[in-house]
């Protein structure tokens, strides 16, 4: 019982952690219900006094929200169906094939993720611009499609998979790209969908390439055009950034919710050596 | 149908992992078409090495394996016509019981029609007909162990590779599944090499038997050679449970008499040996006790009477250096004192160094 | 006997060297590669060679002519007082990146896995949900919650007759409101990480520590934190190569990094250079740095946490 008390004290900390990351969410999806006036006057309640749709309305009105959500999610799925394709083949090679140089090729493949962003932007930029890709989705993409810590997370992965399966299909003389496809594939299908979905997240909220490639704001994401609602001078009309940001966040939440026990193993058998 | 086997010969195959560690060191090995031979020995000896280096899982790093006399490494996996069974059974788990026997079939195009008549007489033959839908998760060992046999058999090849495939099924299903496999080979005649550490499973398995130690061929030969005949130390001692006596002896004059001086044999027939000391192997069946005292026969103390039911093992004391055991069908004596004898023509002599045959 | 000629046959003929393998190259993999080669030559490896070439030069990203200025760019970084502001900067973010994104989920990782019991699932699903949202959204969220005048936590104060600072007129507030903002989304994920690596601990390990009385302080102190170094390395790491790429996003939306670059840091100056001040040489120049002090962080990568694995074999 003392041992149960005791825990009791520690669970205090730990639920103010989550009062202070959940509030602020809460709040966000609250306001975006307000109407500006009452987002000034009645800023602490968490419910609305007089809830309305205006914000939304008026986003409507100010930015094609469908054009622009349909960008995101266009690129995202762009990024994710590259990222998963170049992840499994990468990872089946380094997994499942013997050859010179592997171990100095996956050192290579792996130091990538040691590149900062800025050493490579400016090569980039000038890349895509010559690709004639600027505005584009693909421009914001294709670099994008391959991503040497998702090969990792496959490679993993593929561990888990007892070695005798390839070698007894190899024995049988299937070819490997039906190993890969008939076996393989159907046998990582969880891992494959929390990866992809751990993916998908990420490249919804992409940031920083994206406005460097999207300037023209037809081709905006979600993600620039809600740092277009934010003045750095004051007078952001927050409850109308809230509801972009409300509805920004829908998506990364419900594929949480349906996935949340794949995810969160995928991110902690990333850390696990 | 007569032997549908493909023969293997491996010349001088040696594999390491690195350069200093040898795993296989210049084996020679001659495998007939169609005969079952058993890979004998304790973990890590080399065995299944040996066996995935013939499947094509490894290239020898020296020497040559050659099948249906041409060399491996200029054949593709189909002329070499192999089929194997893990120790894992390595059974795809996204695909039903049907579906894994199907599978190497359908990729490589055998009529759907046919398909279905061969494998639907295997899995009769297999009991398996009634787990066809099921999913490898679904099936217990026995099962499991059955449908990686029965996806082996599908093929229709002349080699078939088994992998310890025994080992992780109950002792009470092994016999059944022993026997399966025996039919398996006389009805079909392919080679089979089987790895296997146990001794019993490669005796009432193996046409003849390879015993492997320390990635070397200690003896080639059928199991009853491998028995009663070894040719070395390792062998005589891997082979046979209770474990076989061994015991330092001198011999001197014909006679074999213990380190501590007491004369076992008397007019043994002449060997030629350099160094006096050598090693005597008897195995414990070979000893005959007795309450009565017999000529010749040597007077020692009982220990411990360890009752098998079929038979009894009794622990001995000769001297107090030499402590053996032996087996009798029956012994209902309470007396601490017995007399033995040992079957002089199943003795067997070891250099003491070198562990191999003198005799 | 058999054995006796194999034997003999062996000390003949061993090490006559490997036979040659009559295999031709395998040449499988190579596809297997290839997708993920090209884009990792085209995206990252080619950029990083040109991004080094570039660094010897002065040029503005359209002109057709660039100039070859040696090292000037670098000893630029090293001397001119907002390049050194920038560099110091970083040092500060480092710092306060790994006080808020690498100690205190650590600390707390320690409290949920030994002080708690078995609750641990529903704190790391709950911390875990800042992570799935941009870095834009939560610099708007801490925009509006810290807003010195309208803002809520500015309300309260006012409540108790303080003031909230201008935050965004001070560069080293501003940095640490900007790393406030990183932290609320990856606490949640270098937590699960930091959990895990404890999680993986045997348990008999501790409990047999237990067992001899050691205070629980020091078990964690003696065992568990030793044992858990491999897992604590790696997120440090991360903690500071993605953080300093995190805080791109909340400078750039709230102080693009004034005042006065006193917010800025070396990856948002080379930003700053490359896109807003078209000075490409310079960018470069920053940038090469950079890449230089993350490959020092990945070769303390090597020697702490991969050292144990092996992957590619």
């Amino acid at each position: 019982m003392q041992t149960n008390r005791k825990s009791l004290v520690w669970h205090i900390p730990l639920l103010l952690i989550v009062l202070v990351i959940i509030l602020p969410i809460l709040f966000m999806i609250s306001n975006s219900f307000k109407t500006l006036h009452d987002s000034y006057n009645s800023i602490l309640s968490l419910i609305p006094s007089h809830p309305t749709l205006a914000n939304y309305i008026t986003l409507n009105h100010q930015i094609n929200l469908i054009r622009v959500t349909l960008n995101t999610f266009g690129m995202a799925t762009l990024v994710t169906l590259g990222k998963i394709s170049t992840g499994l083949l990468a990872a089946y090679a380094f997994h499942n094939f013997k050859f010179h140089g592997k171990k100095i090729v996956y050192f290579i493949f792996i130091a990538t993720i040691f590149v900062p962003f800025t050493t490579i932007m400016i090569p980039n930029y000038l890349v895509i611009s010559k690709m004639n890709l600027l505005n584009n989705m693909l421009g914001v993409a294709l670099p994008q499609m391959c991503d040497a810590a998702g090969i990792m997370l496959f490679l993993k992965a593929m561990e888990k998979v007892p070695t005798s399966l390839v070698e007894s299909a190899r024995i049988d003389d299937i070819p490997e790209r039906k190993i890969l496809m008939n076996i393989i594939i159907p046998i990582l299908k969880p891992n494959i969908i929390s990866i992809g979905a751990i993916f998908f997240i990420n490249s919804w909220n992409e940031y920083v390439w994206p406005t460097l490639i999207l300037k023209d704001k037809g081709s905006f994401t979600l993600p620039l055009a809600l740092q277009n609602y934010i003045s750095s001078e004051g007078g952001t009309n927050f409850p109308l950034a809230m509801a972009l940001a409300t509805i920004m966040i829908i998506p990364p939440l419900l594929i949480y919710v349906i996935f949340q026990k794949y995810i969160l193993n995928s991110i902690s058998s990333s850390g696990l050596k | 149908m007569e032997s549908n086997g493909y023969s293997i010969v491996l010349e001088d195959v040696s594999k390491d992992y690195d350069k200093s560690t040898n795993v296989i060191k210049n084996m020679n090995l001659k495998i007939y078409p169609g005969e079952l031979l058993v890979f004998l020995g304790p973990s890590g000896c080399g065995k299944s090495t040996t066996l995935r280096m013939i499947a094509g899982l490894e290239d020898p790093t020296g020497g040559k394996i050659i099948i249906n006399n041409k060399d491996s490494r200029n054949l593709n996996n189909k002329q070499r016509s192999i089929a194997m069974v893990f120790q894992d059974y390595a059974l795809y788990p996204n695909m039903t019981v049907y579906q894994n026997l199907e599978y190497a079939l359908k990729v490589h195009r055998v009529p759907k029609e046919e398909r279905k008549q061969r494998l639907e007489k295997i899995m009769e033959s297999l009991n398996l007909s009634k787990y066809k839908d099921r999913f490898p998760a679904e099936l217990s060992g026995g099962q499991k162990q059955r449908v990686a046999l029965g996806r082996g058999m599908a093929k229709k090849t002349n080699i078939f590779l088994l992998d310890e495939p025994l080992s992780n099924i109950d002792v009470q299903l092994r016999e059944k599944a022993r026997d399966q496999l025996l039919q398996l080979h006389n009805q079909n005649g392919q080679t089979i090499l089987y790895v296997t550490h146990d001794q019993q499973e490669a005796m009432a398995l193996g046409d003849r038997i390879a015993v492997i130690n320390n990635g070397i061929v200690q003896m080639i030969d059928t199991p009853e050679n491998v028995y009663h005949n070894p040719s070395n130390l390792f062998v005589a001692k891997f082979v046979g449970s209770p474990q076989i006596n061994v015991i330092q002896v001198e011999y001197n004059d014909s006679n074999l008499i213990t380190l501590d001086g007491m004369k076992l044999i008397s007019n043994y027939k002449n060997i030629v040996q350099k160094d006096k000391r050598l090693l005597l192997g008897i195995r414990p069946e070979n000893i005959s006790i007795s309450e009565k005292q017999e000529t010749e026969s040597i007077p020692v103390k009982i220990d411990a009477v360890t009752d098998y039911g079929k038979f009894k093992q009794l622990t001995i004391k000769v001297s107090p250096e030499v402590n053996l055991k032996a087996l009798t069908p029956s012994w209902n004596s309470n007396a601490a004192t017995a007399y033995m004898k040992f079957d002089q023509d199943c003795i067997l002599l070891f250099d003491k160094n070198t562990g191999t045959r003198i005799d | 006997m058999l054995s006796n000629n194999i034997q003999a046959k062996e000390k003949i003929s061993s090490r006559s060297g490997p036979v040659k393998r009559g295999k031709k190259m395998n040449i499988k993999p190579f596809f297997y590669l290839l997708p993920s080669g090209i884009l990792i030559s085209i995206f990252i490896g080619f950029p990083v060679l040109y991004t080094l070439y570039l660094s010897f030069f002065n040029w503005n990203l359209i002109s057709p002519t660039k100039e070859f200025v040696g090292f000037n760019n670098y000893i630029n970084v090293f001397t001119d007082p907002t390049n050194r502001q920038v560099m110091f900067n970083t040092l500060i973010y480092i710092g306060i990146l790994v006080i808020l994104n690498f100690v205190i989920p650590y600390l707390i990782s320690i409290i949920v896995n030994f002080f708690i019991g078995k609750t641990k699932g529903p704190y790391k699903i709950l911390f875990f949900i800042p992570s799935l949202f941009s870095l834009v959204v939560g610099a708007m969220l801490f925009s509006w919650i810290l807003n010195p005048v309208s803002g809520p936590v500015a309300l309260i104060l006012r409540d108790y007759g303080m003031k909230l600072p201008q935050w965004t007129n001070s560069g080293s507030l501003a940095i640490i409101v900007i790393c406030l903002i990183t932290n609320w989304k990856v606490f949640g994920y270098n937590f699960i990480l930091l959990l895990t690596g404890l999680g993986s601990i045997p348990k008999n390990i501790i409990e047999a520590a237990k067992i001899d009385g050691i205070p629980k302080w020091r078990v964690i102190w003696d065992i568990v934190l030793p044992m858990n170094k491999s897992v604590s390395v790696y997120v440090l790491i991360l903690t500071i190569v993605e953080g300093l790429q995190y805080v791109f996003t909340p400078l750039n939306v709230i102080t693009q990094g004034g005042p006065n670059y006193g917010s800025s840091n070396i990856l948002y100056h080379t930003y700053l250079n490359g896109f807003v001040l078209y000075k490409t040489g310079n960018a470069s120049a920053l940038a090469t740095v950079t890449f230089i002090i993350f490959l020092i962080l990945l070769a303390l990568e090597i020697k702490f946490v991969e050292g144990g694995r092996k992957h590619a074999d």
